[in-house]
C-alpha cells in the first residue's frame, strides 16, 4: 500500500509544478541568506581571532557558506526541473536523472539538519577556546616591543572597551599578571623594588588594572590603582563600589556575544530546513504523479501521486533485498572465479 | 500662439519615450528612498549628539526638509513608473489622464520646492555648526563633574562615551581639561593639604588638576595610560608630555565632531542634487507625454503623430488665462469655498 498516496488531476499537477517552481526560487534566495550569515560569522571570528589564539574553528562557518552554495545550486536545478516538468517532451529528458536527484535533496536535507544542529552546539568548544586566549592575550598585554604581541594591548584595550567587559572572569584577573613592561618602571623606587622581591617570579605586580576596565557610568571618576586599599581613595569601599570598573569577564561577554549570534543563525537555517523539506516532498509527489499517468497521450488524465510506492517497512525490506543481492552477485561471481581456476589447477 | 518647446513625437518615439521614463522613475524612487534613509540616519545621530549641540541649532532642521523632500522624491517616482507604464496600454491609460495634470503640478511645486529648499539649507546650515558645538561642548565639560544635579547628571557618561567613541579628547585639546574642575567635590578630601592648597591658588577656588580622565587615553600607546601629571616633565620615566606621543588622543572633539557633520551634510547634499536633477528629467518627460497623448484623445496605439509640448500658449497668454480664470472664480460668490487654485506656474524651475 502506498505511503500518502494523493489524487492529481491536469489541474493539480500544474499548480504543483508552478507552486513548486516559485518555491525553489524562493529557496535559492534563503541558500544565499545562509551564505551570507556564514560569511558574517567567519568574518566576525577573524576580526577577534587574536585573543582566541588563532585557534578557533572554522567548522560552523564554513559548514554554512558551503550548504547555502549547495542550495542555490540544487534548488535552481530542481527550479528548472519543474519548469520542463509540464510539457512531456521537454520532461522526458529529466525523467532518468529524477529519482538520484531525489536521493541526492534527502541527503543534503539531512546534512543541513545536521549543520543547523552544530550551530546550537558549538558554545562549549568555544568556551574553552576563549579562556586559553584571553589568558595568553593578558600575558602578553605588557610586550609592546616583542614582533608579533606588539598589538596585543591594543587589542585588549579596544575588546575590553567594545564588549564593556575586565580581564578573563572579572577585573582580579589583573592583579596576578604584570601588565606594565619593565621599561617603564622606574627601578630606583623603593616601591617598585619592594613589589618585586614581594613575589616568586619577580614580577611587578599592583592591584591595579588598565583604563580600558573603566565604567563611564560611574558617578566618580575612574580609580585604577589601589583598588584594594580603601584609605588610598576619599570615600570608596572597594567592597561595595560596583560601577567603577566592568564587571563582567570577557570570556562571558564574547560568549554570549556568538552564542547569540549563532542562536539567531541556527534558528533561521532551522526555519530554511523545514522549506527545503516541504520542496523535496512536493518533488516526489510531482514526480510519482507523472510518471503514473496512465496514457502518456492524454494530458488531462487523472494520476496519483505518492510518498513512498509500498509501506516503510516494505520499501526498508526491499532495500536491505537489494543490497543482499549486490553483496551475493558479488559472491557468486568470486565462487564462480575459484570453481573456474580449482579445474584448471587440480 | 505657438505651444511652447514642442517636440513631434510620433509612435516608436512615443514608445521609447515612455520606456525611457519608466527607467528614469525608478531611479528617481531609488534616490529618493536612498535620500529618505539617509536623513533618517543623521536625524538618528543628531539625537544621539543633542548634548553637544546647543539646543538653539537649527542643524536638525536640514534632515528633517531632506526626509520630505525623499518622501516627494519617491512619490513623483512611482507616479512616474506608474503612469509611463500605463501610457503603453490603452486599457490601462484612461484612468490615468484625469489624475496626471494635477499630480504634474504637485510634483513640481510641492517635489521641486521641497528639494530647493533642501539643497540651500545643505548649503547655508553646516556654518552654524561651529558656534552651537562650541557652546554645548563647553557646557558638557563644565557639567561633567556633576554626576549628582538633576538635568546634567548623564553628561559625564555621554562625554565619556564620545571621547571613546570618537577618539577626541577636550575641545580642541587634553589641555582643556586642565582649565575645568572634572573631579566633583564631593570625592575631594578636605582635610588633605594638597587639595586645600589647589583650591586656594585660584580665585574661583575650583581644583584644578594638570590631569584628564581616562576616556582621553589613546589605546595604541605602548605605554600603560598616564592621566595625571601632565604637565610636569619629569613626573614618569621615559616620558616627556611636551614631546609628540600617543599617550592621549591627540585632536580635539570639536573638530572630530565637525568634520563628522560636514561629511554627512555633503553626502546628503550631493544626493539631494542627484534626486533633483533626476526629478527635473521625470517631470519633463511626463509632460511630453501626457500632452502627446492629448492631442491623440487617449487613443494610445495610434499611428499618427503629434506634438508634445511644455505649455499650450506662449507664458504670457497662460499667465494671462489664469489671472482671468483664477479673478472669474473669484467675483462671482466671494462668500464660496475658495475657488479652485490656479497653479502656480512661477515655481517651475525649467521655465
Amino acid at each position: 500500500m502506498a505511503l500518502l498516496k494523493v489524487k492529481f488531476d491536469q489541474m493539480k499537477r500544474v499548480k504543483l509544478a508552478q507552486g513548486l517552481w516559485l518555491m525553489n526560487w524562493l529557496s535559492v534566495l534563503a541558500g544565499i541568506v545562509i551564505f551570507s550569515l556564514g560569511l558574517f560569522l567567519k568574518i566576525e571570528l577573524r576580526k577577534r581571532s587574536e585573543v582566541m589564539n588563532n585557534s578557533e574553528s572554522h567548522f560552523v562557518p564554513n559548514s554554512l557558506i558551503g550548504m547555502g552554495v549547495l542550495s542555490c545550486v540544487f534548488n535552481s536545478l530542481a527550479g528548472k526541473i519543474c519548469y520542463d516538468a509540464l510539457d512531456p517532451a521537454k520532461y522526458a529528458k529529466w525523467k532518468p536523472w529524477l529519482k538520484p536527484y531525489l536521493a541526492v535533496c534527502v541527503l543534503f536535507n539531512i546534512a543541513l539538519l545536521l549543520v543547523t544542529l552544530c550551530c546550537f552546539l558549538m558554545r562549549g568548544s568555544l568556551e574553552s577556546t576563549l579562556a586559553h586566549g584571553l589568558k595568553n592575550g593578558m600575558k602578553y598585554y605588557r610586550d609592546t616591543d616583542t614582533p608579533g604581541r606588539c598589538f596585543m594591548k591594543k587589542t585588549i584595550d579596544m575588546l575590553q572597551i567594545e564588549f564593556k567587559c575586565c580581564g578573563n572572569n572579572g577585573f582580579r584577573d589583573w592583579f596576578e599578571i604584570q601588565w606594565i613592561s619593565n621599561r617603564y618602571l622606574d627601578f630606583s623606587s623603593k616601591e617598585v623594588k619592594d613589589r618585586i622581591k614581594s613575589n616568586v617570579d619577580g614580577r611587578y605586580l599592583v592591584d591595579g588594572v588598565p583604563f580600558s576596565c573603566c565604567n563611564p557610568s560611574s558617578p566618580r571618576p575612574c580609580i585604577q590603582y589601589q583598588l584594594t586599599n580603601n584609605s588610598a581613595h576619599y570615600s570608596y569601599d572597594h567592597q561595595t563600589e560596583e560601577l567603577n570598573l566592568w564587571v563582567n569577564g570577557c570570556r562571558a561577554a564574547l560568549l554570549n556575544y556568538y552564542s547569540s549570534l549563532m542562536n539567531s543563525m541556527g534558528a533561521v537555517a532551522l526555519l530554511v530546513w523545514l522549506f527545503e523539506v516541504t520542496i523535496t516532498i512536493g518533488l516526489r509527489y510531482l514526480h510519482t504523479a507523472l510518471e503514473s499517468v496512465s496514457n502518456p497521450e492524454d494530458p488531462e488524465c487523472e494520476s496519483e501521486g505518492w510518498l513512498l510506492e509500498k509501506s516503510v517497512s516494505e520499501t526498508w525490506k526491499a532495500f536491505l533485498e537489494s543490497l543482499k543481492k549486490l553483496g551475493k552477485s558479488n559472491q557468486v561471481e568470486a565462487e564462480g572465479a575459484d570453481a573456474g581456476q580449482a579445474p584448471e589447477a587440480g | 500662439m505657438a505651444p511652447v518647446l514642442p517636440l513631434v513625437l510620433p509612435l516608436q518615439p512615443r514608445i521609447r519615450l515612455a520606456q525611457g521614463l519608466w527607467l528614469l522613475s525608478w531611479l528617481l524612487a531609488l534616490a529618493g528612498g536612498l535620500a529618505l534613509l539617509y536623513s533618517g540616519h543623521l536625524l538618528a545621530q543628531l539625537w544621539l549628539l543633542r548634548t553637544f549641540l546647543a539646543p538653539s541649532c537649527p542643524f536638525a532642521a536640514l534632515p528633517q526638509v531632506a526626509l520630505a523632500a525623499g518622501l516627494g522624491a519617491l512619490g513623483t517616482g512611482l507616479v512616474g513608473a506608474g503612469a509611463s507604464r500605463a501610457s503603453l496600454d490603452a486599457a490601462q491609460y484612461p484612468p490615468w489622464r484625469k489624475v496626471l495634470g494635477p499630480l504634474l503640478v504637485l510634483g513640481t511645486a510641492g517635489g521641486g520646492g521641497l528639494l530647493i529648499l533642501a539643497l540651500g539649507l545643505a548649503l547655508a546650515l553646516p556654518g552654524s555648526l561651529d558656534s552651537a558645538l562650541e557652546d554645548g561642548l563647553g557646557t558638557a565639560l563644565a557639567h561633567y563633574k556633576d554626576t549628582e544635579v538633576p538635568g546634567h547628571c548623564h553628561a559625564k557618561r555621554l562625554l565619556d562615551e564620545l571621547q571613546l567613541r570618537h577618539h577626541c579628547c577636550g575641545r580642541h585639546g587634553y589641555k582643556d581639561w586642565f582649565g575645568i574642575q572634572w573631579v566633583s567635590s564631593r570625592y575631594l578630601d578636605p582635610n588633605d593639604q594638597e587639595v586645600v592648597d589647589r583650591i586656594q591658588s585660584n580665585v574661583e577656588g575650583l581644583y584644578l588638576i594638570d590631569g584628564v580622565p581616562f576616556s582621553c587615553c589613546n589605546p595604541h600607546s605602548p605605554r600603560p595610560c598616564l592621566q595625571s601629571r601632565l604637565s610636569e616633565p619629569h613626573a614618569h620615566p621615559l616620558f616627556d608630555p611636551r614631546q609628540p606621543n600617543l599617550n592621549l588622543w591627540a585632536q580635539g572633539c570639536h573638530g572630530v565632531l565637525l568634520g563628522y557633520l560636514q561629511d554627512f551634510a555633503s553626502v546628503l547634499g550631493g544626493g539631494l542634487a542627484v534626486t533633483f536633477l533626476l526629478q527635473i528629467l521625470v517631470l519633463l518627460g511626463l509632460r511630453y507625454l501626457q500632452t502627446a497623448l492629448e492631442g491623440l484623445e487617449g487613443v494610445i496605439d495610434a499611428e499618427g503623430d503629434t506634438r508634445g509640448y511644455l505649455f499650450p500658449n506662449g507664458l504670457k497668454d497662460m499667465l494671462k488665462t489664469v489671472w482671468r480664470q483664477g479673478g472669474v472664480a473669484h467675483r462671482p460668490a466671494p462668500e464660496e469655498a475658495p475657488p479652485e487654485e490656479a497653479p502656480p506656474e512661477e515655481g517651475l524651475p525649467e521655465a
